[in-house]
This record gives structure tokens, sequence and C-alpha cells, in this order.
């Protein structure tokens, strides 16, 4: 496997850095959300005919509706600045998710996200991706855990020969207080499930991170995230504002 | 309070039960009213069963009619396989008749049954209801079919109505929620709803009269959520609250009740046609919680109009010259305390939470003024049992005339009612939504 860091067969890249829990948007609700993540310390070099990372600003819109008490839709549009080339179209995708509803009492939150979209050459050299991500989570106390083993495959790029690919994403945190969680997330991209690639190959991050709950309107979500391998990026901040918008 | 393992004095109470019960086998009299709990499988519409807990079969339970100051027997079998109570709500009954665990009516072991024999009053809309912890599994207490209206006839009132309806508000198969808030607080949330057992649009209609007055007898037997309700075409004469007559009754195109209010209310039906009686909500009306009046010869689709004027509280009911007595001032503070995102809040009542609470202190006879502070952001619909009390300020506003077993402390709001402490015995002073009375809410009055 090429080093390509922040490709986006690998954790959605550094486009959209966030676990999912396994809440959906209200039905009836549209959820908008500004990702915005910038590389401190990532790759100086084109490799492979993309652009180099570091001092790359990736700003994302997500909007997201909830159809029902199972399913919602989302839909992003990628971008990224630097001083090299400006600020420029990356891609789209496309989000269908359904969910357990609360209704049915599991003891822990179930959902399942697929991601299907594309994605220019220059950012990303796997240009069609989907992206299906089991999810997992559970609130014990002001505990909260989430798991999402993540696999993605490649239809057009470099990664196809590799077939499936595992990218497990994993949430801790803790409510310090009623507004103030605090935790870590861990991102890695590992390789084909068929066999993983060697350590310093895989994408290893790992962020502090804090969510504020001032509304239920709004949600707010901040980190710090450093690589643990030769194939991460080394240092990126990424931030999340939310805003829930409802029509009742 | 753990709400699944029984502690220590719940062992005994049962144990108490069960001995009370065989004397009782032995020596009580003949009961008027027999209620046996059990599973009622309530098809609340075709096709649609929900299988839960009630009385004799049945959701709401047997009306229960007796006049004022009679005597009145009534015998519970408990055919569930949980430790039950049934509480007389709003009666002014003794404490070990009352049905509440906590007072020390023995709760009643599963396969047992106990006699219990008291004078009715006072007169009005009463109800009863169990009175058993759910905990988080959410299938016990009043979130159960175990609900019935208590009518007491009053002895000196024969009642200027042509027809009499009693309604019970229910909602169906609750579970837990973020309401779409992913880092909010957990609260209940249903997936049915229904008046007097049936899903609008299922069951017969009311049928009525042009020229008629009929008298609603409303109760929401909900365990947690407060209700807004109108009729379409119609407007309410509002004469009693919580089966106490007011004064001089009001008109109205709403109600509301919080769980466990009752509201009496006249209607003039001036207004041919079919029509929805219901919530106002559309979301809860559209699924189930409303019923159809259709006139005598009227047909067609029942037709929902929103009201003209959706602005409820209680001074309009009251009298805004005149404030209730005075009385020793009695504190109680409300605050909800964080006990972690998608989790269910905690309650205390001055700082502690129940069974840590502090007990209230009174003498017999006593007056008091019960000073509830909600420094919370919800509202909660408190309830004190055995005794009824006179609102007498909201939110810093002087009234009377308004007597009641339950009352809405509005979020943030401050409320003052006057107590008499005529009924010694030990008296549970609970918020009735269920959730916060099983996270805390919850203290003892104590006749010294």
């Amino acid at each position: 496997m090429a080093a390509a860091p922040c490709g986006f067969l690998q954790a959605q890249g550094s486009y959209e850095i966030q676990v999912y829990g396994s809440d959906l948007v209200s039905p009836g609700a549209t959820m908008f959300e500004l990702h915005s993540n910038f590389t401190f310390e990532g790759s100086k070099t084109v490799v492979d005919g993309q652009y180099p990372t570091e001092h790359q600003l990736h700003e994302t819109l997500e909007i997201t509706h909830g159809f029902s008490n199972w399913f919602e839709l989302g839909f992003y549009v990628f971008t990224s600045a630097d001083a090299r080339v400006g600020w420029q179209w990356v891609g789209d995708h496309l989000r269908p998710r359904v969910a357990v509803p609360e209704s049915w009492k599991w003891p822990v939150g179930v959902s399942l996200s697929t991601e299907i979209g594309y994605q220019r050459a220059v950012y990303s050299p796997d240009t069609w991706t989907i992206e299906i991500r089991p999810i997992v989570d559970k609130t014990i106390g002001r505990l909260y855990l989430c798991f999402n083993p993540t696999v993605d495959r490649s239809f057009h790029g470099p990664s196809v020969s590799q077939g499936v690919t595992f990218s497990p994403n994993v949430k801790v945190g803790y409510d310090v207080t009623k507004a103030v969680n605090a935790g870590f997330e861990y991102y890695g991209a590992l390789g084909p499930v068929t066999g993983f690639d060697p350590l310093q190959q895989q994408q290893q991050q790992i962020f502090a991170v804090t969510d504020l709950n001032v509304s239920p309107k709004w949600e707010f979500n901040f980190g710090v995230g450093v690589g643990m391998t030769g194939g991460t990026d080394h240092l990126l901040v990424k931030m999340i504002i939310g805003r829930r918008v409802t029509t009742k | 309070m753990p709400p699944e393992i029984p502690s220590r004095r719940d062992f005994l109470a049962v144990l108490g039960a069960a001995a009370s019960a065989r004397s009782l086998g032995q020596e009580a009299p003949t009961p008027d009213f027999a209620l046996r709990i059990g599973p009622v499988n309530l098809e609340i519409q075709p096709g649609k069963v929900v299988r839960t807990t009630g009385y004799n079969g049945v959701a709401p339970g047997p009306l229960i009619r007796v006049r004022e100051g009679q005597s009145v027997t009534i015998q519970v079998v408990n055919g569930s396989a949980v430790p039950e109570l049934a509480h007389w709500h709003g009666l002014r009954v003794p404490s070990e008749v009352d049905g509440a665990m906590e007072e020390g009516t023995p709760m009643l072991a599963p396969g047992t049954s106990a006699q219990y024999t008291f004078a009715a009053s006072p007169a009005g809309t009463r109800w009863y209801h169990s009175h058993s912890m759910g905990g988080r599994s959410l299938n016990r207490g009043t979130y159960t079919g175990q609900f019935g209206f208590f009518y007491i006839e009053p002895s000196n009132d024969p009642g200027a109505y042509d027809q009499e309806i009693f309604l019970a508000l229910k909602e169906w198969e609750p579970y837990l929620s973020t309401m779409g808030d992913e880092d909010g607080f957990l609260d209940v949330a249903y997936k049915y709803f229904s008046i007097n057992g049936r899903a609008l649009g299922h069951g017969d209609p009311i049928r009525i009269k042009a020229g008629q007055r009929v008298l609603l007898r409303i109760l929401n037997a909900s365990a947690t959520v407060h209700r807004r309700i109108a009729m379409a075409g119609h407007t309410f004469e509002v004469t009693a609250l919580d089966g106490n007559k007011l004064a001089s009754p009001r008109i109205s195109p709403v109600l509301e009740l919080g769980p466990a209010e009752r509201i009496d209310a006249l209607v003039e039906m001036n207004n041919p046609g079919v029509w929805i009686f219901g919530a106002t909500d559309d979301h809860d009306r559209k699924g189930g919680l409303g019923i159809v009046f259709e006139y005598t010869g009227q047909r067609g689709p029942p037709r929902w109009l929103p009201p003209s004027n959706q602005v409820w509280s209680y001074a309009a009911f009251g009298n805004a010259s005149a404030e209730a007595g005075a009385g020793e001032r009695l504190p109680l503070v409300f605050e909800k305390k964080f006990a972690g995102r998608r989790q269910v809040d905690h309650w205390t009542v001055n700082g502690k939470a129940w069974p840590n609470t502090d007990p209230l202190r009174v003498a017999r006879n006593g007056r008091y003024r019960l000073v509830f502070d909600n420094r919370s952001d919800e509202a909660h619909p408190v309830h004190l049992h055995r005794h009824t009390f006179e609102i007498a300020k909201i939110a810093g506003v002087p009234i009377s005339g308004i007597f009641k077993d339950v009352v809405v402390v509005g979020a943030k709001t401050q409320m003052e009612v006057l107590l008499i402490a005529d009924n010694p015995g030990r008296t549970l002073f609970h918020c009735h939504q269920q959730l916060h009375m099983e996270n805390g809410f919850m203290a003892l009055l104590e006749y010294s």
C-alpha cells in the first residue's frame, strides 16, 4: 500500500474526522455541520499525484435530514484550501444511515451508515469509494463509549486491488459537567481485512477532544490529533460546529 | 431507590400484607368493589394490541362510583407477578389504606389480596392507580393500565347537565429517548396514545344531541406527559379542578392537565357536526390521543379545528382579589441534578433525593404555606397524598379559591399553597411524573 496520508479510503481522510454515535437526526429535522480541519504537519511533497497535506485547510459541509426514527440521509461537500492552489472543491458523498429505534429498547445503540461518493484524484488517488460503518455505543453514567468498526472499498484508484480495508474508530468521553464532555478519539486505517499493512504504513491517529453541550440546537466538537505512524499526518486540529433546524 | 431489587423494608411490607390479607380474609365485610390486578391485552385499534397490566382485564379499570361519606370496602387481588399497590388518589383516607408503601400501606405480594375500608370523601372526580415503582423497565406503576375513575357523588349537588362522560387520556408502550437531542438527558417517549383505551377513530363515537349540556370528567392518566386538549368547534366551561368545584366556572377554549390532574368541564353542544376532542399536539392526536363526538343525525369524517386561544393558567379560575390564608412557611426547593448525557436526571427536594429527603414536620390542624420553588427547567405536577390544598400565590401573584391535590409548578417558578394539616398520618409528597418520582423527587410529611 502506498503511504498516502489522508486518502479517502482511510477513514474519510481528514475531511470529516468524527466518530459516529448511534443517534440519528430526528424525523423532520435537519442538521447542518461544518467540519474544519487543519493539518499542521503532514506530507510536504506531491505523492502519487496527490497534493501535499501540510497546511491544508479542509472545510466540509454536511447536511443531514431525519426521515424517520430509523432512517436519515446525509450529503457532503468537501473542499480544501491552501496557499498553493487556493480553495478547491474536492468531492461529494451521500450517506444513508439506518438505526435501531430507541423504542426497541436495545441495551446498546446500534446504527449502520453507508457512505458513497467521489473525490478528485489530486486530493485522493482513490476517486470512487464506499464506506460501510457499523456503529455501536453505550452510555454508562457519565462515561460514553462508541465503536465504529468501519470497512472501506475503492472502486477506482490504486487501492482497488486491496479489496476491503479496515478502519476502526473509537471514542471514549466523560461528562465533566452538563456542558462539557472530554475524551479521546482514535482513528485507524489498518489496511486490507485479508492482511493488515505493516505498522508504519497504517494510519493511527489519536485526538484529545471536547464536546460542548450548550443547547439542543447546537453541537460543538474540538480536537487536537497526533499521528502515531509514518503513514499518518502528524499534527491536526479539527472543529465541528453543528446547527439543528426543526420545522415543528 | 433501586427499582428492581426489593429492600428489606419491601420484604417486610410484603410479609405484612400477606398477614393482613389472611386476617382480612377471615373478618372483612363483603366488598362493594373488587379489583383484580392482572394482564390486559388492550386492542387500542384494529390489529394493535397493547399488552399491559390493569384491573379486571380492562384499561381504564371499572368506574368506582360512591356517595360522599359512604363507607366503602374495596377488595384488591394481586394477580400479577410482582408486588403491587392501589392508591386512592385525592381521597381523604388513613395512611394505612392510602396505597403508598412509603406511608405504611403494605405492598400486596403476588397472589395475595387485601380489603380496604374507608369513608369516601371529599366529593368529586378522584381516581385510583398503581403506586409501584417501575425503574428503567417502564412496565410498572403509572406506565401500565392500572388506573380508573373514582367518582364521589356530592350529597347536595344533583348536577345541572344532560350527560356525563368520563375521559381518561393515556399513552402506551413507553421507552427512554433523548427526544432528538443526542447530547440531552433521557425522557420517556411513547408509541401509542388513547382516550378511554381506544385510539382516535377507533371504537364508537360519543353520541350527543344538539342543545345538550355535557359534563366531561377528564383525567390525565399519563405517567409523564403534560397535556393540552381542545374540542373542535366548542369551548369548555371549567367547573372543577382535581374534582374540587370552582366558586365561579370559567370559559376556556383549551384545557391543560399535568399527569394525575383532573378537570370537570361542561360543553354546550351548540355546533352540530362530527368533531374531534383531543390533544392540540398534532403528532399525539393523530397518533391516537383523541375521541370523536357525533351529534345525532350528523355523519362524515370527524373534523379538527385548532382552538382560538391556547393560553392556560390556573390564575384564570381563582379569585385574584384575595390571597388564600396565611400559614407557617415550609419551603420546598426542587432541583435537577445532572447524571450524564443520555442518562435520566436526578431530582432533589431541599437538596436531598429520596430516600434521604428530610421529612416536613407539621402539627395537627396547623396551617402551613408550602412554598414550592422550582429551580429546574421542567414543570412538575407535584402531588400531596390524603390532603387537599389551596393555591395561594403563583409566581408572586396572590390568588385563592382553587383547591387541588396535584398542582403543576412551572419551570423556574415559585408557587405557594395553603395546607391545613387535618388528616394525621404519614403523607407522601412527590412529583407525579413517574420518572422524576423514581429518581429522587419524593418526601414525606409527618405529623408531630
